[in-house]
């Protein structure tokens, strides 16, 4: 063992000593071969001759050595790397190119694979997920819709795959706690909810269900958040009662800092609840208002598919007991809470998968073309190599060795790109990623980078060995290093196209995308929202909100003031409820939901929307007169198709008596109104009821300011005039109508320019990849040009033969593409508007402008071939 | 000669090599003219196999190396075993002898 790391040692650091010592013995050897022949009676020169033949070549017996030699594997790696990395620095375009594109393309994929990973693979952080469910039902024209209390109950009476089937409704309400008012969100939920997503509270206890008795002390459970913002991060918090609007509740526990709600979108339910109050879970009546999402906790992780089964049954019993649900197609389904946050978002992922490994695809052909063709401009130098000694795994070793320092390098700037666009898609804050908490680069991501890179360098080193294995050394060596005009390999050609077929297929996506996107931006949302400001404001009652709306009014350059329950296109909250007309058959009530709105009169002139027919609300439309109501025009074509709607009589609930006191109403309809669109730009969700505010006060109202023109300093204008009336009113959310709606439009903005992004990284590969590629082939084909502009051929002839080489392969590349994108477009359609995943115009625009990009590529390298002078061309051979 | 030279079995190289330099000192050529005779020409050891050889079993401890004088005044290596190297050979004829009886009994039992 001595001997060996002393070997080691003075291979690797007295290298000199130990070559001398080596080239001393072995030429020894020789000498002495030599004396015994011309002891025999050869002469002196003969006698070396014959001697060094015997022995089959100097330098050949000292590299089988040094090949065999212990710490020979360190000293050829370690050479290699030398060698590699000044081979590369010699070429540093080559390396940069190299570098830079493996760093792009696996860079995007690990961005896109921590994405995956976060919002996909990494369970939620509850106690047991795989057990939790979203329970919804579907009746009427609603799928997923929400729950009754009654219905809960119902549920829970029957259930046997359920061992806890829990509600939660979020609504804003003012936060408790002393100093100015402030508006928060509160989740009421029933008392077995909590356990469910949490194992135990950092603070105190959750709710209890003694805690829904009768008499029982109104209790709180806080966030951690507000624990800290409001009461300090005091521990004596518990036990203790704080004030919360006109009464007051008793804190019972906080919640740990890191605990979210991770819900799918359309339940309503944000990931940051200030606080939580309980519900008790009751029979309640029947036709009560259904505003609870639901979710179970199955008995083990392999019900699902029983508790489903369970659900049908259920629902048919629920129907037969005469409830609001007596429908026909009334059905309750459970979902895994995983799988349903994450269903709106699958698709879009698995989308962006697909495109960034094809860009990375792109990225590996086109290292491997440069490879190829390095490999081949190589040849020469190879062959004296294997002429000098060294051995054909030797060879293999080296060129594998510069290909992995190319990867590796390639992976370290993948890796900073990867983290880098990360952080960009973050900061884009992409609206269906919202409630997925944290992301970041972790471990997992940085094993998959390095795999993929790995994988990258066998297939990449493959290519360059695949021309060493055909090697022939005196046929190579009596070449000499001179260039033939062989032909581009069929494998380049196959690699150009591969990128271009790559290139194309996220070209048209993009195209889909963006087409998308400029649709959007094209929507009418049934309103203007230019110059309209807009601000949540907590009001005790109608008279202070008409007292704000007036003084507002009085700012100058204010058009008009209004005020809305839920603004259109802000989905923090909703209010819809079932609706039926006069006279429709006890089976067709509860069946079919509209999107509930209480708004001031001057509401719809502020926002730009447009009354069809009919007329606003005045101030006159309140409990004491006739109870009136506007409508959409969908609803009014759908409950009375060919008829005037106005004077008609529809069924809602309202609350005359106070906030949330519901109860059905019967009210006149007064106007009609276009639909304004109020859930996403693109579809119309629900029709809409529109409600004056004194039959359906709330305390959280957002309003409406519509001023002639830009108004820089109305936003300080409109807080200074509402603390001048001194009713201690919270405004929070200040801001422009526009960016509500162009958040709405941020999912689709974010898929485009992500879209684009990548696109634009594939192109710039592939058309690399076509200049690259063709360069190398005009180098190659200097004699052939040469002899041909010397018998005579003219500068367009000598062009045409440049470019026929190149579109060779893209024409092949976009046929392939083409292919590829009526396959896989289709995939696409749920992120499309407006357009069909099959737009010939798409199309047509991708083909034309590949072809003129990859035009473009080929201008450099057939300008360059004629330039070629041919006598120096042909003194060069 | 060439008519009845034989190739080298794998794995015999060393053993060879061992039993050459024996209790004395020889020098590469030395080694290989040595192997030559007492095979009677049937083995043959090329400088390409032979050096290796030597270096990789001077690595495992089993050889030691030191320059002298060749017979015709030429600096040449010398080679001799260490006591490790004498265990070696003792070890690897023991194993030898054990390779041939079982050949020549599965070749008998045809």
């Amino acid at each position: 063992m001595k001997s060996r790391l002393r070997s080691i040692w003075c291979n690797l650091f007295y290298k000199h000593e130990v070559e001398k010592d080596l080239d001393a013995e072995v030429r020894a050897f020789v000498n002495m071969v030599a004396d015994e022949k011309m002891a025999a009676g050869d002469s002196q020169e003969e006698a070396q001759r014959r001697a060094l033949a015997e022995c089959g070549g100097i330098e050949q017996v000292k590299q089988s050595v040094r090949d065999d030699r212990s710490g020979v594997i360190f000293e050829n790696l370690w050479q290699d790397l030398h060698f590699g990395t000044r081979q590369l620095g010699r070429n540093p375009v080559f390396a940069i190119a190299g570098v830079l594109m493996l760093g792009i393309g696996i860079g995007a994929n690990t961005a896109i694979f921590t994405f995956f990973n976060s919002v996909l693979l990494r369970p939620l952080p509850y106690p047991e997920p795989n057990l939790l469910t979203n329970i919804l039902s579907e009746l009427g024209n609603s799928s997923r819709a929400p729950a009754s209390m009654f219905e809960l109950y119902q549920i829970r009476q029957r259930s046997r795959e359920f061992d806890q089937i829990a509600g939660i409704w979020v609504t804003n309400r003012a936060l408790p706690g002393k100093g100015d008012a402030e508006q928060g969100k509160l989740g009421v939920v029933t008392s077995n909810f909590l356990p469910l997503f949490c194992t135990r509270p950092m603070l105190g206890r959750f709710f209890d269900p003694e805690d829904d008795l009768e008499n029982a002390p109104s209790t709180t459970v806080l966030s951690h958040e507000l624990w800290v913002r409001k009461f300090g991060a005091d521990p004596r918090i518990i036990g203790t009662s704080v004030i919360l609007g006109r009464g007051s509740s008793v804190v019972i526990g906080v919640l740990p800092q890191d605990f979210r709600l991770i819900f799918p979108e359309d339940a309503s339910v944000p990931p940051n609840v200030d606080y939580f109050q309980s519900i008790p879970i009751g029979p309640w009546e029947p036709n009560g208002p259904a505003f609870l999402h639901l979710v179970g906790r199955l008995r083990n992780a392999q019900g699902l598919a029983a508790a489903q089964a369970e659900l049908r049954s259920i629902a048919a019993q629920i129907n037969n007991i005469g409830a609001r649900t007596r429908v026909p197609n009334y059905h309750l389904y459970a979902f895994s809470l995983q799988d349903d946050d994450v269903r709106e978002v699958r698709g879009t992922l698995y989308l962006l998968f697909g495109a960034v490994a094809f860009v990375l695809l792109i990225g590996c052909a086109n290292v491997a073309s440069l490879l190829m063709v390095r490999s081949r401009q190589r040849l020469h130098e190879t062959t004296i190599r294997a002429a000098l000694g060294a051995s054909t795994f030797r060879l293999i070793q080296q060129i594998l060795i510069e290909t992995l320092v190319i990867v590796f390098l390639g992976g370290a700037v993948a890796l900073m790109l990867g983290w880098a666009a990360l952080k960009a898609i973050i900061a884009v804050e992409p609206p269906s990623f919202a409630n997925l908490g944290h992301v970041s680069l972790d471990l997992r991501v940085l094993g998959f980078t390095f795999a993929i890179a790995l994988w990258i360098s066998v297939i990449v080193a493959l290519a360059p060995i695949s021309t060493l294995r055909r090697l022939r050394l005196a046929e190579d060596l009596k070449r000499s290093g001179r260039s033939t005009a062989r032909r581009r390999s069929k494998t380049t050609t196959v690699l150009v196209a591969t990128e271009v077929a790559f290139a194309f297929v996220l070209l048209i996506g993009t195209g889909l995308l963006v087409r998308t996107f400029a649709n959007i931006l094209r929507v009418d949302p049934g309103f203007r929202p230019e110059n309209v400001l807009t601000l949540r404001v907590n009001v005790p009652n109608y008279d202070v909100l008409r007292e704000m709306q007036l003084a507002l009014t009085a700012i100058p350059g204010v058009q008009s003031v209004s005020s809305v329950s839920h603004l259109p296109l802000d989905d923090s909250g909703n209010w819809y409820d079932y609706y039926w007309k006069d006279g429709a058959p006890v089976g067709q009530q509860n069946t079919v939901m509209a999107d509930m709105r209480s708004v001031l009169p001057g509401y719809f002139g502020t926002i730009g929307a447009q009354l069809i027919q009919g007329r606003d609300f005045t101030d006159s439309d309140d409990a004491a007169h006739q109870h009136v109501a506007l409508i959409d025009e969908g609803l009014a074509r759908q409950l009375w198709p060919g008829e005037l709607a106005l004077g008609k009589r529809i069924n809602v609930s309202d609350s005359p008596q106070g906030p949330y006191q519901f109860e059905r109403d019967w009210l006149v309809i007064v106007g009609v109104i276009r639909h304004v669109r109020c859930h996403t730009l693109i579809a119309t969700v629900r029709p809409q009821i529109y409600l004056p505010y004194p039959l359906a006060p709330r305390p959280s109202m957002s309003l409406v300011i519509r001023t002639d023109g830009a108004l820089p300093g109305l936003a300080s204008a409109v807080r200074k005039s509402i603390v001048g009336l001194n009713r201690n009113i919270p405004t929070t959310h200040v801001e422009p109508l526009l960016s509500v709606v162009e958040r709405a439009r941020a999912q689709s903005r974010f898929m485009s320019v992500l879209a684009a992004l990548l696109s634009i990284v594939a192109l710039q590969l592939a058309l690399g990849g076509i200049y690259g590629v063709l360069s190398y082939s005009v180098v190659l084909r200097t004699a052939e040009i040469g002899i041909r502009m010397a018998v005579g051929a003219r500068h367009t002839q000598i062009m045409r033969l440049v470019f026929a080489d190149g579109f060779v392969p893209v024409t092949f590349g976009i046929m392939a593409g083409t292919t590829l994108s009526v396959v896989s477009m289709p995939l696409l359609d749920h992120l499309l508007f407006e357009i069909k995943p099959g737009s010939p115009e798409v199309y047509l625009l991708s083909i034309v402008s590949i072809l003129a990009l990859s035009g473009i590529a080929m201008l450099v390298p057939a300008l360059r071939a004629i330039e070629i002078d041919p006598l120096t061309a042909l003194a060069c051979e | 000669m060439p008519g009845n030279r034989l190739p080298i079995l794998q794995g015999t190289l060393d053993l060879l090599i061992l039993k050459a330099i024996g209790d004395s000192e020889f020098h590469g050529l030395g080694i290989s003219r040595r192997i030559e005779q007492t095979t009677c020409g049937a083995f043959h050891v090329t400088p390409g196999s032979l050096f290796p050889a030597l270096h990789r079993m001077e690595v495992a401890g089993w050889l030691l190396s030191q320059w002298g004088e060749s017979e015709n005044n030429r600096r040449a290596k010398y080679y001799r075993l260490t006591d490790h190297g004498k265990r070696q050979l003792k070890t690897e004829t023991g194993q030898w002898k054990k390779v041939v009886l079982a050949m020549a009994n599965a070749l008998k039992s045809i």
